[in-house]
């Protein structure tokens, strides 16, 4: 993902209010962190799984961080049971940012991740995560507004899937 | 060491420090002699660490103990090695191990009866105070240093396999009430909105 992209991604999270965020680097948007490190008004958490990801954004969103976990797709399937147990039962805030893997407009993708981007929206709608995909920067700025705002009015994880310009 | 002897001593200790539960006889323990606002039963395996360890960021001014079980530590090993490396100063974990998984009729072994030793796989992930007691002095040792001290501690409470909590009447609050509940006396306490948002 080209660097301004990145910035963007950030400004706008800022902006949206995000302070805290639990994360496992992934190649397509790993631009982010150093922006994100580098702007200074979030904590970061970087964790081992995304499944302690989402329940240490829990953990900060029940304490009153506006929280994030940054993962690749992957990780959706690794959380499952921590989204739905955590995030969906308990109904906590957070926003997903998504490394859209495997999906029809990654532009990295391969037999190494088609396999789960086929499923991966399926995986969300049974989780009942209410998500956007993003496959280009217009409205980027927009789309993260509204998904911090959808967040605080549901209660619940609700996911960003990023592909297209943010996997090249 | 009996688990409901240790709850039964801190239980009154407590002032304002906030304590997440996981599952099994602890949550159901704890929520019996226990009815503060400040505790969050999670009721699920896998999570209290984790859920703990994000108030512990959030809110670096206030105490938390998270009360786990080793099937539930077992469950999420991964926490261990963030946990070290985020080292909040303000966070104590009190493992109950009985040493099997012991629900509401089963008792089966668990991988704690067997080679492994959670507080070790603590300390090689990187917690520096990593503890094992099996005496109700020790824990009392521990929970007193817990309440007054700053600095991570990772306590593993060698408990004997209790079934005291199966004739505890279960509570009627639920997962939303008790997270509400928590929220709303966070809001009370730190004296800012938690959830965002208005209607």
């Amino acid at each position: 993902m080209k660097r301004e992209l990145a910035a963007r991604i950030v400004g706008a999270l800022k902006q949206a209010g995000v302070d805290f965020v639990a994360y496992v680097p992934e190649t397509r948007m790993s631009e982010i962190l150093p922006a994100m490190k580098a702007d200074g008004s979030f904590a970061l958490a970087p964790v081992a799984s995304e499944a302690e990801a989402v329940g240490i954004a829990a953990g900060a969103a029940l304490g009153g961080k506006q929280a994030a976990v940054y993962m690749e797709g992957t990780g959706l399937f690794v959380s499952a049971y921590n989204l739905l147990t955590v995030g969906e039962r308990y109904g906590v805030p957070m926003i997903l940012l998504v490394a859209y893997v495997g999906s029809f407009e990654d532009q990295r993708n391969s037999f190494l991740f088609s396999h789960y981007g086929t499923k991966t929206t399926d995986l969300l709608k049974t989780l009942g995560i209410e998500y956007v995909i993003a496959d280009a920067g217009d409205h980027l700025e927009a789309r993260i507004q509204d998904a911090v705002r959808m967040m605080n009015a549901l209660k619940l994880p609700v996911a960003l899937l990023f592909t297209g310009e943010f996997t090249e | 060491m009996i688990r409901y002897d240790c709850f039964e001593w801190l239980a009154p200790q407590m002032t304002d420090q906030l304590v997440v539960t996981s599952l099994s006889g602890q949550r159901v323990e704890w929520g019996h002699l226990s009815k503060r606002e400040a505790d969050l039963n999670l009721g699920s395996m896998g999570n209290a660490l984790a859920v703990g360890i994000g108030l512990a960021l959030a809110l670096p001014h206030r105490k938390v103990f998270v009360f786990e079980s080793d099937g539930s530590v077992l469950l999420s090993l991964f926490n261990l090695p963030t946990l070290a490396n985020l080292n909040p100063a303000n966070l104590a974990v009190f493992v109950f191990d009985n040493q099997a998984y012991s629900g509401t009729r089963i008792s089966y072994p668990s991988a704690t009866a067997g080679k492994t030793d959670l507080a070790a796989v603590a300390k090689g992930s990187g917690v520096d105070h990593s503890v094992t007691v099996s005496e109700l002095a020790e824990f009392k040792r521990e929970a007193t240093a817990a309440l007054n001290e700053s600095g991570l501690r990772f306590v593993v409470c060698k408990i004997e396999e209790s079934v005291g909590h199966r004739k505890i009447a279960r509570s009627n609050v639920d997962l939303m009430e008790t997270k509400y509940r928590f929220v709303r006396y966070l809001e009370r306490t730190e004296g800012r909105p938690i959830f965002q948002g208005r209607g």
